[in-house]
């Protein structure tokens, strides 16, 4: 079974380039493989310096094709024995010459048909044919041009290695030719060197300092770092967007180990992280009760001379550092002498968005909201005016301007330095969660409306001055934005009626939103589609839409927690015995009675022991059921219905039937069905669910 | 190794690899990319290998001559290959050797960093370069300059020459740095230029006239309209025409008369004059996108301009090499 291996070798792909690369060359081979009726193991690796494809146990040859094709009616591809322009066709199609078509008798007439058979050609050939498509299907974040500009790609090509087993496949690509030359480590071997095998790759790249396979390297990575930071007395403080970041960025990882001076530690912790993370790529190293050590451990390529390597490093960091300590000792001579008042002032010349007004009008428009909605979540209305007052002001502060990434952070930091509150301070920081997919929603029901408050205001304001997303283009991050909303409401601390705070902020909008009723639809569309995207992420896709579409008919889909409720309860149900059987009788229920008008069920009119029982259950269950939906306890009411009905309503459909010819008993038990199908579609609506 | 033997070897080692030793420009620039023979000479399809020393002004920059590590003024030292060889950073590592920097021994990484200019209109991909941890060099392949795609594609090595002194010296503070060592005595950076920083931070962040600075901004505007024969076009947010004697369609002269050289030092004084303004913070964030897009027009409009002129001088350097040429 032949194995095969093509490496692309480039100039250093930035890391993200390296995983879109080899995910889009994996698909790519995946589909192309399939069209040309070629199986095998597909497996991708790569570093900056080169992405390759292994393709394992490939057959020696396609297998032949063998199939028998229907054409266009005998009637319409002969006429006069002679063969139309349909018959001409059909033949030129597949390959063939008029005399091959055959006569076909089929129950809806005679057609034209052919009788293919094509052997198998050997894998190689086929191969050089799709490899150069192949490399073309090969996308990054984005590609640029280089020497004479005819090509394209992430970074300049520079060589490429296509190997069937021992033999080279040639094929040409960016202006390169394939070949069997491959290179190590950019430094520590830098010589181009032949590969005789396929299967050697591997190893044959290890012996020249490059470990291809980029979970060995990052296992090895990881290994090092905890190793080195045992050996400073410490814990490596995790960083999984570190990790990916240099993982990629060597080929042969080495762990240089570098220090700072104490004094640096006054800094607050996430200022130091930010330097060493965000701009030399440092891990962090911590002690074991959590405490920062005054101490780094940097991911290398070559380490030849560590103390040479961390003595340069540790120049650069301690610059760095400096740099951050004069910006926090200036910011804090700022706001010691006079508070975040200075800072707050000077918002109001920053523009946020040209017909939106400066940030200083925005956090107005902040606070009037985050006071108005304070006492909904039992929050003091004097808190939330005080924390977004102050919530923008550290976008002032030098420090956040040379790292804007501390926004919010510096913000506590400085307001618990004079003095304020503790819970408002932390507003200011949590009002920025979550900042991202991996990022807790704020904890504190302050910072939870105020994060609420700045992210329904920026929704509004561009939707109302048509700067909704379009395409890839979201440049208020307003995708974000309803995301952070629907995760505050569905993890946090306060509940979120959106219709409620779109009202609200448009009314601050004032003059901005008169007549604006359609874009404010266009943002209800849209916060609808980004909460069906991202709870269709985490839930069956019926559970969401049985959910949603009670929601909306019951709650009028306002309380984002109403919604949560009842897709936790159905997700509690749907891991019971009763879910099934329960979905496929609600269904039943809601369906034969679509039409009903429904009405009281007259005892005297159950005849049948199984109508009865369920008539008896169900007038005994309703009124708790309602009390419990109505309190909103969905849990409560369908943990109820699923042990009180699901036996004697199982028993009616198996035993009653229904549409019978006396219409008495029939509208009697539709009544019935009506009424159980009413009850609990005011929990969540069974007829939508896939039973 | 001395600041001025750190220019000299990196000037020797470009000019034996077939570039052209270019000279700073006689005006103030953010970076050695508005020096013509970056900008201009990155346009269109003639080849073109330069390397020159760019003092280069960045009045925000300034710290007084108080901070170790930052300068109103620095030193770039500005390499183009054009077009860029497959061999380009092979070169550029086998210059760090030529100025006593070999790489085994150090940690030297292509780390990414897309550059962008939008006052020239121009972009491209490419890396930091980083020893030890320290950035020294930008390496980017142009992809755009003043708005025109680059075919072939420039390959811009910048080196920050303080910095790479810095390390090459040991020193802590940039003041510190030997510029030159000779049998006359020992000259430091310091004495050339902390006093000089100490002024110019002053003049640019307190002293320097702010209606001075906006009329000139707006003379220099006008001026380079008028020497490439343009107006703006009335009722299209700042975009520009051509005046008809400087219309290619209504004159076949045209792009010869038009003197694209002199329009594009407007260019360059604008943007200066911006920068100025920005340190004085006389620009309000509104504002500031409108100058930066002022200038990016006249960018844009002396690039086309230059771009056809030199095809109607018929891409002058686009000439084989000569047999003297190839036995040099």
């Amino acid at each position: 079974m032949p194995d095969f291996l093509l490496e692309i070798g480039v100039e250093e792909l930035p890391s993200s380039f390296v995983r879109s690369g080899l995910r889009s060359m994996e698909a790519a081979a995946r589909r192309l493989l399939t069209q040309h009726r070629l199986e095998a193991e597909v497996g991708v690796a790569g570093t900056a310096r080169r992405l390759a494809l292994q393709l394992r146990g490939l057959p020696k040859a396609q297998p032949p094709r063998e199939e028998t094709l229907q054409g266009p009616p005998w009637a319409a591809a002969f006429k006069d024995g002679e063969p139309t322009r349909a018959a001409l066709g059909f033949a030129k199609k597949h390959g063939v010459s008029v005399g091959a078509l055959e006569r076909v008798t089929t129950p809806k007439g005679d057609y034209v048909s052919v009788h293919i058979r094509e052997e198998g050609r050997p894998t190689g050939a086929v191969l050089g044919e799709l490899l150069a498509e192949l490399c073309g299907r090969i996308t990054f974040p984005k590609t640029m041009r280089w020497g004479e500009g005819e090509f394209a790609f992430g970074r300049p090509v520079h060589w490429i290695v296509a190997l069937l087993d021992d033999a080279v496949v040639p094929f040409e690509f960016a202006g390169v030719a394939s070949d069997r030359q491959t290179r190590g480590h950019r430094f520590l071997a830098p010589e181009s060197f032949p590969l005789a095998d396929a299967g050697d790759y591997a190893s044959a790249l290890a012996s020249a300092h490059v470990v291809v396979a980029t979970d060995a390297r990052r296992a090895r990575m990881l290994e090092l770092l905890t190793r080195a930071a045992e050996e400073l007395g410490g814990v490596l403080a995790e960083d999984p967007f570190l990790v990916e970041e240099c993982v990629s960025l060597v080929e042969e990882p080495f762990v240089v180990p570098g220090s700072f001076e104490p004094g640096f530690l006054e800094l607050p912790d996430e200022v130091v992280v930010s330097v060493m993370r965000d701009h030399q790529r440092y891990f962090a190293v911590r002690s074991s009760d959590g405490a920062l050590l005054p101490r780094y451990l940097n991911v290398v390529n070559t380490a030849a001379d560590p103390e040479r390597i961390a003595k340069g490093n540790d120049r650069v960091l301690r610059a760095r550092l400096k740099d951050a300590q004069f910006f926090v000792a200036e910011d804090l001579k700022v706001v010691e002498a006079s508070g975040f008042a200075p800072w707050r002032g000077k918002l109001d010349s920053v523009v946020f968005q040209r017909k939106l007004g400066t940030v200083g009008a925005k956090v107005q428009r902040i606070q009037s909201l985050a006071r108005e909605f304070a006492p909904q979540v039992g929050v003091d209305p004097a808190d939330a005016e005080k924390a977004a007052d102050l919530c923008k002001a550290d976008l002032e502060s030098l420090i956040v301007f040379e790292f804007p990434e501390l926004q919010g952070t510096m913000g506590r930091f400085y307001a618990e330095r004079v003095g304020v509150e503790a819970p408002v301070a932390a507003a200011i920081e949590e009002h920025y969660q979550p900042a991202g997919a991996q990022d807790e929603v704020p904890p504190s029901a302050l910072g939870a409306l105020l994060g609420v408050a700045d992210r329904v205001d920026t929704l509004v304001g561009c939707f109302l001055i048509g700067q909704q997303p379009k395409g890839n283009a979201d440049p208020f991050g307003l995708r974000r934005a309803a995301l952070g909303i629907v995760r505050i409401a569905f993890e946090g601390a306060i509940d979120v009626d959106l219709e409620g705070w779109v009202r609200a902020s448009a009314k601050q909008y004032g003059a901005l939103a008169e007549g604006k009723e359609e874009a404010l639809t266009a943002l209800r569309e849209f916060f609808d589609a980004r909460l069906r995207v991202w709870l269709k992420d985490r839930y069956p896709r019926d559970l969401v839409d049985a959910c949603i579409s009670a929601w909306r008919t019951e709650a009028g889909g306002r309380s984002l927690r109403d919604l949560r409720d009842r897709i936790v309860a159905l997700e509690r149900l749907r891991d019971t015995a009763h879910y099934g059987p329960l979905a496929v009788a609600f269904k039943r229920a809601h369906n034969i009675t679509k039409e009903v008008q429904g009405g009281p069920v007259d005892p005297a009119l159950l005849l049948e022991p199984a109508e009865r029982e369920l008539a008896r259950v169900f007038a005994e269950v309703q009124p708790k059921v309602d009390e419990r939906t109505e309190a909103g306890d969905y849990a409560g009411a369908l943990q109820l219905v699923a042990e009180r009905l699901r036996d004697p309503i199982d028993t009616f459909f198996e035993g009653v039937f229904v549409m019978v010819d006396d219409a008495r008993l029939r509208d009697n038990r539709l009544s019935l069905l009506k009424g159980i199908a009413d009850c609990v579609n005011r929990i969540v609506h069974f007829h939508l669910l896939q039973a | 190794m001395t600041f001025q033997e750190l220019i000299l070897a990196l000037e020797r080692f470009w000019a034996d690899h077939g570039c052209v030793v270019g000279q700073p420009y006689n005006s103030e620039v953010g970076a050695g990319t508005f020096n013509p023979h970056t900008f201009l000479r990155a346009i269109g399809p003639e080849p073109w290998n330069v390397a020159y020393v760019e003092p280069s002004r960045r009045p925000t920059d300034g710290r007084y001559g108080d901070n170790p590590n930052r300068l109103q003024q620095f030193h770039q030292y500005q390499v183009i290959l054009k077009p860029s060889p497959i061999d380009i950073q092979d070169l550029y590592l086998e210059s760090l050797r030529a100025i006593g920097t070999d790489p085994l021994h150090h940690d030297i990484r292509f780390v990414e960093d897309d550059w962008e200019s939008p006052t020239l209109g121009a972009w491209g991909l490419g890396w930091q370069v980083w020893l030890d941890g320290l950035e020294i060099s930008q390496f980017t392949y142009f992809q755009q300059c003043g708005g025109i795609d680059c075919k072939p594609i420039s390959g811009e090595l910048t080196y920050g020459l303080e910095r790479i002194a810095m390390y090459l010296q040991d020193v802590d503070d940039v003041y510190d740095l030997v510029y030159s060592r000779s049998g006359a005595g020992t000259v430091y950076y310091g004495d050339l230029f902390k006093r000089a920083e100490w002024e110019w931070s002053t003049y640019n962040f307190e002293r320097a006239d702010v209606p001075l600075h906006k009329r000139l901004f707006d003379d220099c505007e006008a001026q380079c309209m008028r020497m490439l024969g343009l107006r703006a076009e009335k009722g299209k947010g700042g975009s520009l025409a051509w005046e008809p004697w400087a219309d290619p369609e209504q004159n076949a002269d045209a792009p010869l008369q038009r003197l694209v050289l002199p329009a594009y030092d407007c260019v360059i004084k604008c943007s200066h004059y911006f920068n100025v303004l920005d340190a004085r913070g006389a620009i309000s964030v509104t504002e500031r996108q409108r100058y930066i897009g002022r200038v990016r027009h006249l960018a844009r409009a002396c690039a086309e301009a230059w771009y056809a002129q030199r095809e109607a001088l018929g891409f002058p350097l686009l000439r084989p090499a000569s047999a003297a040429d190839r036995a040099s």
